[in-house]
């Protein structure tokens, strides 16, 4: 039996044991279209303009510092007591040196509210529209062009802007409220500890030149609290649930990822308990403070200390991002500042 | 000229010949490397993707399956009915009377030949919150609340445990830690009470224990009772209770009279529609009210106070005579609760000094002293309980034994 097939044709051209010419033209071809099929669905998987963490070729955008107004002379963290929101938001700004500090004729200024829920305003879950009634209203007085405010909530932002009464306040004072669509999303690029890819509410960046956090001070069931930090939490997009996991990795991450102009922490009323989402008054707890500053580690734990009046040794989050040199979480070391409205 | 015989190992070597190529062209060759480097690349490169992975490409998209779910409704071969109960699971389908379902329950029942409904009755009371949910698992059906005064402010949303967190996000990890496994919520607004609004939320949990549970966990103790359902309160922006497997809040937007009136009617449709099953909670509702401390009754599964034989077990703070005692309550069968009471009794002695007190009622009692703290002890027809760690042993054992004479309720 040999494979040399037995016709004129092959005769005197083939070796004894090898194979006939139009055999080898086919397994040739079959390899070939084997190939080329490889090749075709090769290109037909491969997404070039998808971004695909990792390969290198197609970076994430990094977000610039919108840090502006440091002074050694002026504090850089100031506590406001007060029964009125207005006033006391007030006097936190008037003590830092006023928002002209901050904001320049023509900024166009970010407030990042947390609106993670469709809550009513006094359940504390989320920023209480006259807290951003009273930061925008200086951020104008001070010549800002024009203000965003956005939020990222997995839930219906639409809902969550109406229920949390910031929708109206936009209304009110010609805000301008940008909601998430799909194309309001870019791809982050942050060497975090576990925020590395990630992608990311970037419209409202896309022209602000400050950026303005306003968070209230409420316990979480996962890092025991949510504050300024935590705030910027609310621009990722996807699956972010995902990070549970490593809650106080990825809210140290957010000292990394952003460099506000300002924070601005709302402990006029603060979820003591039951949070992030609370749900009965009989939560929240009137403290009635405003604290400012530019430094979110230092806000955060003074908001922890004496508003939701908690050890600060378990809070794992500021003790990260202190010890990455991303803030100072001795808010008694900062030039502060301490007034009654 | 005849050719030689061929002899059988020739036979052999020539067959073996004709099937090894000695002289493979250089071409076919490359072509053949070529393609076993291909081969190596294409795996290479789909291990270098598995390793770069974006979860947004992946993530999985559960309104998607939407479409999905109508196929399968109605089919009782895909619901864990009695029959289909685990291994060592104790199971009793019972059918709940129409007028008891709740809407969502009436329409997903039709047609089916079970409920689909466990419960920890049929004599496994002691292990409640290993059975199922009290009530079919919740269809897709809206939220209709027809109450004069309301309109819905949308459509009925469904969440289950995979996407609760788009709901409540860091919340959610509370609730299905008391194995949640579906909520519907729905807003309605109010007429005359301008921009008011009140938000519905039905928490399906698998058992009425894990109800309670999440119930009790997020209790406010400030909260004043209400009458349309046993666990439950009012707060000052909302309704509160748990009934069967469902943990339902009512939260209004504002504290407008208004607003609350339609809260509270909305509060009282939901406990209507809900069916009443209180299966694994006897032992609560044996725990005496008197002195109980507001926000204290908490529910052990298993091991209760380190002991592998206190299964089920509630227990609660109680302010007595100036003291703070700890009181617990386990309901099984008497004979179970007897050798439990033994067991608790031999543990007992072998870190401490036991000693036996005389019957009150006919409850067994005995009190122990272990590492400088006291525990008083009882079992009596299939309900165990006691004080354990307490200060004072005079107070403990006088607690225990005015519960047992009826004085304590």
């Amino acid at each position: 039996m040999s494979t040399t097939p037995d016709n004129g044709e092959n005769q005197g051209q083939e070796p004894e044991n090898g194979i006939g010419r139009r055999e080898f033209i086919l397994r040739a071809g079959a390899a070939g279209a084997l190939v080329a099929g490889s090749i075709i669905a090769g290109r037909k998987l491969w997404q070039p303009n998808h971004f695909i963490p990792g390969f290198e070729d197609q970076k994430g955008l990094q977000l610039p510092p919108y840090t502006f107004g440091a002074s050694k002379l002026l504090p850089t963290m100031a506590i406001a007591h007060g029964p009125d929101h207005e006033k006391t938001v007030g006097a936190a700004i008037g003590a830092l040196g006023g928002m002209s500090r901050f904001i320049e004729k023509g900024d166009i200024v970010m407030i990042k509210p947390n609106v993670a829920f469709d809550r009513p305003p006094a359940l504390a879950a989320t920023t209480h529209p006259d807290a951003l009634r009273a930061v925008a209203n200086l951020v104008f007085a001070a010549g800002a062009a024009k203000i965003i405010i956005a939020d990222n909530p997995i839930n219906s932002p639409t809902g969550c802007f109406l229920k949390s009464g910031l929708r109206q306040v936009a209304n009110e004072l010609n805000l301008d409220l940008l909601y998430p669509e799909t194309n309001s999303f870019a791809p982050l690029q942050l060497t975090g500890e576990v925020l590395k890819n990630w992608t990311f509410f970037h419209e409202p960046f896309k022209k602000a030149t400050k950026v303005i956090g306003l968070a209230p001070c409420k316990d979480h069931n996962l890092c025991h609290s949510s504050m300024t930090m935590k705030n910027w939490y609310g621009l990722l997009g996807g699956r972010r649930n995902q990070f549970h996991q490593h809650i106080h990795s990825i809210v140290s991450d957010f000292a990394l990822m952003m460099k506000p102009t300002l924070v601005i922490l709302d402990g006029m009323n603060v979820l003591m308990k039951n949070g992030p989402t609370g749900g009965r008054l009989s939560d929240v707890k009137p403290m009635g403070t405003i604290v400012a500053g530019t430094d979110m580690v230092a806000v955060d734990s003074y908001g922890y200390t004496h508003l939701l009046e908690r050890d600060i040794a378990e809070l794992t989050y500021i003790h990260k991002a202190h010890d990455r040199g991303l803030g100072n979480k001795n808010w008694k070391e900062a030039h502060y500042k301490e007034v009654q409205a | 000229m005849a050719p030689p015989p061929v002899t059988e190992r020739q036979a052999k070597k020539r067959d073996r010949n004709a099937f090894v190529r000695t002289k493979v062209p250089i071409v076919e060759r490359i072509s053949a490397v070529v393609i076993v480097l291909l081969i190596a690349g294409i795996g290479i490169a789909i291990w270098m993707k598995g390793q770069r992975w974006d979860p947004n490409l992946y993530s999985l998209r559960t309104d998607a399956l939407n479409s999905t779910s109508a196929a399968v409704q109605g089919k009782a071969g895909t619901l864990r009915t009695g029959s289909g109960a685990q291994p060592g699971e104790e199971s009793v389908v019972k059918e709940p009377t129409v007028a008891q379902q709740s809407p969502a329950v009436k329409n997903a029942g039709e047609g089916e030949p079970a409920s689909g409904e466990m419960s920890g009755e049929g004599g496994n009371e002691a292990a409640p919150a290993k059975t199922a949910s009290s009530a079919p698992a919740a269809k897709n059906e809206p939220m209709e609340i027809a109450i004069p005064g309301i309109k819905p402010m949308g459509k009925t949303e469904f969440y289950n445990p995979d996407n609760l967190f788009e709901k409540i996000d860091g919340r959610a990890p509370a609730y299905i830690g008391f194995n949640f496994q579906a909520l519907r919520s729905r807003s309605f607004s109010v007429d005359g009470a301008d921009s008011s609004y009140v938000d519905v939320y039905e928490y399906r949990m698998d058992t009425p224990v894990n109800a309670f549970g999440m119930f009790a966990l997020e209790r406010d103790p400030n909260g004043k009772p209400i009458d349309f359902a046993p666990d439950g309160y009012s707060g000052e922006m909302g309704f509160f209770f748990r009934q069967g497997a469902y943990y339902v809040q009512i939260i209004a937007s504002d504290q407008n009279a208004k607003t609350m009136t339609a809260a509270k009617a909305i509060a009282v449709d939901r406990a209507k529609s809900i069916p009443v099953d209180n299966a694994g909670l006897d032992a609560r509702r044996r725990l005496p009210a008197t002195g109980m401390i507001a926000d204290s009754v908490t529910f052990v599964q298993d091991n209760a106070q380190g002991q592998a034989f206190l299964k089920s077990v509630f227990q609660a703070g109680y302010q007595y005579e100036g003291a703070k005692l700890q009181f617990f309550l386990m309901v099984t069968t008497p004979d179970e609760a007897a050798a439990a009471w033994t067991s608790y009794k031999t543990f007992s002695g072998k870190f401490g000094k036991v000693t036996d007190l005389p019957d009150v009622k006919g409850a067994k009692i005995f009190q122990a002293e272990n590492f400088g703290k006291c525990k008083v002890i009882y079992q009596r027809e299939g309900e165990l309980g006691g004080i354990v760690d307490a200060q004072d042993a005079a107070k403990a054992r006088k607690f225990v034994e005015e519960y047992l004479q009826g004085q304590i309720r």
